[in-house]
């Protein structure tokens, strides 16, 4: 008999003892978790006399705080569906009639009667009074939820994500890592992003602290508030790293310094992680975890401190099931699947990546080891297949590239279907172009004939999700870098050429 | 005198942070560190907690809207300046 979370946690309040922290880089505010409960449903009474009921919609544009929680609690209270959007990165007033949404609650000013100030939600969850709410009771495959990801229109697509997905990952999680009285999760992700809302799920039920930061506060709230498990992206623990090794003092020493003493495991996935990065943390005595999925599969593998090992994303989780294909690419079958198809996506978009029995096409490659664990091989997107019908997969090309300190990000590309082209994102500027011409050199000694690099091409300016050659996950935009460097790629004159 | 202070821990914080091999006094006072110099949004927040550890003065002074709102060194030096005023 398996047990609902997200249905535990709208039937009655959490055992006491615990707390959710806010954090922000002028003030910290702490509540109990039994409060909380309390204040979210004082603040769905409040929606409920608006009008809003069950399978309603109800966005949220807001860096993560107080009220940006009690929105969603409040919103499963009432079995009305959340929208989160990526704070920054939508105007608010084309979202209420895109998106289907009765109400938007948001920081920024709003012309119309739908969009409403976010503010507003500390009113509603003040006071003392007892609300007065219908008993919910969700299926396994009722939404909650909608989850946006880029589409290929420009516009983002929407994933309604079902209670049962939400369910068997959070079930799944809690076998492997035992999050209990005395942990204290770490969130600065944005709220907009659903995993990052598991962890306060995972308190509510589960019985531990959780601090939820702004992404601002991340580096000031860690130290100040000691947590034991830190959720982040790779990009996040690659800044971090950098960090602790340009310290003076032993880096083991450093690290406590900016994540506090109190570290059980750090949990990182969403893009891959260098395998540098992983061994530098477990190296100072702060384990980390790296796993595997995708927004359409949620949680598909995941290394944790029972079966870790380096270089894989970990073994599959109950209730999910890896199909590879005979070229390696991965499908991914749900007991629980997140959902089926795509909405407000292009024609063809569903039918792409969702099969007719609710398997997800991932379009990446990966194989397994004898016992069992994961390891991604790249993107099939990202295979090149030049003129001679050899396919490339360029994953580990780019890896061994990477391993040099003069190259942060790099992006392998063939334009003319014969030469493969690196376009490094350097770490420093100036470039160190010897550096990097001995990783050119070193990195062509390890590969094949078909494998070898051209040149490279130095990224100018670096990669980053401000001139848009990096995801918000850090992942970088292939075809983005190849429209803007294709000229340097393909003029012979240009770059630091194999000898 | 506090302010020459002030900007001589900025410099010299904003040079680590960005490990670009740019000595303290070539930074420049008015360029955008996030356009021109390539600072992370994450880095930002180390090179501030940094820099308000040497000086003194507390990060909780400010808000993420103070922090978006500073751009270049000199917009750093200029809060950081104001604010040890305050709290001193």
């Amino acid at each position: 008999m398996t047990y609902s979370i997200v249905n535990r946690i709208v039937s009655g309040p959490p055992s006491p003892g615990h707390r959710i922290r806010f954090a922000r880089l002028d003030a910290t505010e702490s509540i109990e978790l039994t409060e909380l409960y309390a204040m979210a449903g004082r603040v769905a009474q409040g929606l409920r006399e608006l009008g809003i009921g069950p399978g309603d919609r109800i966005g949220i544009l807001a860096p993560n705080c107080l009220e940006w929680v009690l929105l969603d609690l409040a919103a499963l209270r009432l079995q009305a569906v959340t929208a989160g959007f990526e704070f920054g990165k939508y105007a608010a007033g084309e979202l209420p009639a895109r998106y289907g949404l009765r109400l938007l609650f948001t920081d920024r000013a709003g012309d119309t009667p739908q969009i409403l100030d976010i503010g507003t939600i500390r009113a509603l969850a003040a006071g003392s009074a007892e609300p007065d709410l219908p008993a919910v009771r969700y299926a396994a495959e009722d939404v909650t939820t909608l989850k946006f990801t880029s589409g290929s229109t420009g516009q983002p697509k929407a994933l309604a994500a079902s209670v049962g997905s939400i369910d068997s990952s959070l079930r799944a999680v809690q076998e492997m890592f035992q999050h209990t009285d005395g942990d204290d999760l770490f969130v600065f992700l944005p709220l907009s992003l659903l995993q990052q809302r598991y962890w306060i799920y995972s308190a509510l039920c589960f019985g531990h602290d959780v601090t939820v930061s702004t992404y601002e506060a991340a580096f000031v709230a860690l130290r100040a508030t000691r947590p034991t498990v830190v959720m982040g992206v790779p990009g996040f623990f690659e800044t971090a790293r950098k960090h602790i090794a340009s310290r003076s003092g032993a880096p083991a020493e450093a690290a406590r310094a900016l994540f506090g003493d109190r570290i059980r495991y750090l949990w990182t996935g969403s893009a891959p992680a260098s395998a540098d990065v992983l061994r530098f943390f477990t190296g100072v005595g702060l384990p980390i975890f790296e796993g595997y999925g995708l927004n359409e599969t949620c949680i598909v593998t995941k290394n944790h401190p029972g079966a870790h090992r380096e270089g894989s994303v970990g073994t599959v989780l109950p209730g999910k099931q890896v199909l590879l294909d005979e070229h390696g690419v991965i499908s991914v079958r749900s007991d629980h699947p997140v959902n089926r198809r795509y909405e407000y996506a292009a024609p063809g978009e569903s039918e792409r990546v969702f099969g007719p029995d609710g398997v997800v096409r991932t379009g990446d490659l990966g194989y397994f080891d004898e016992d069992g664990f994961l390891y991604i091989r790249g993107r099939a997107d990202d295979v090149i297949v030049l003129d001679n019908a050899r396919k490339i997969v360029v994953r580990p090309i780019e890896e061994r590239m990477k391993t040099s300190p003069a190259i942060e990000e790099c992006v392998v590309l063939c334009a003319d279907r014969t030469h493969l082209v690196a376009v490094v994102s350097p770490a420093t500027e100036p470039a160190d172009e010897a550096a990097i011409s001995t990783a050119l050199r070193h990195t062509n000694a390890v590969f094949g004939g078909d494998e070898q690099l051209r040149k490279v091409v130095i990224a100018r300016p670096r990669f980053s999700i401000q001139n848009n050659t990096l995801t918000s996950q850090y992942k970088p935009q292939r075809n983005r870098i190849l429209d803007l460097y294709r000229s340097e790629i393909e003029d012979h004159r240009k770059g630091i050429h194999a000898r | 005198m506090h302010g020459d202070h002030i900007e001589r821990a900025a410099r010299s914080c904003l040079a680590e942070a960005l490990d670009l091999g740019i000595a303290p006094a070539e930074l420049q006072l008015d360029l955008d560190m996030v356009n021109e110099y390539g600072l992370s949004s994450l880095n930002k927040v180390l090179f501030m907690t940094a820099v308000c550890d040497a000086t003194g003065v507390p990060v909780s002074c400010f808000t993420e809207h103070d922090l978006a709102r500073m751009r270049t060194l000199g917009d750093v030096v200029t809060a950081l300046s104001r604010n040890e005023v305050v709290s001193r």
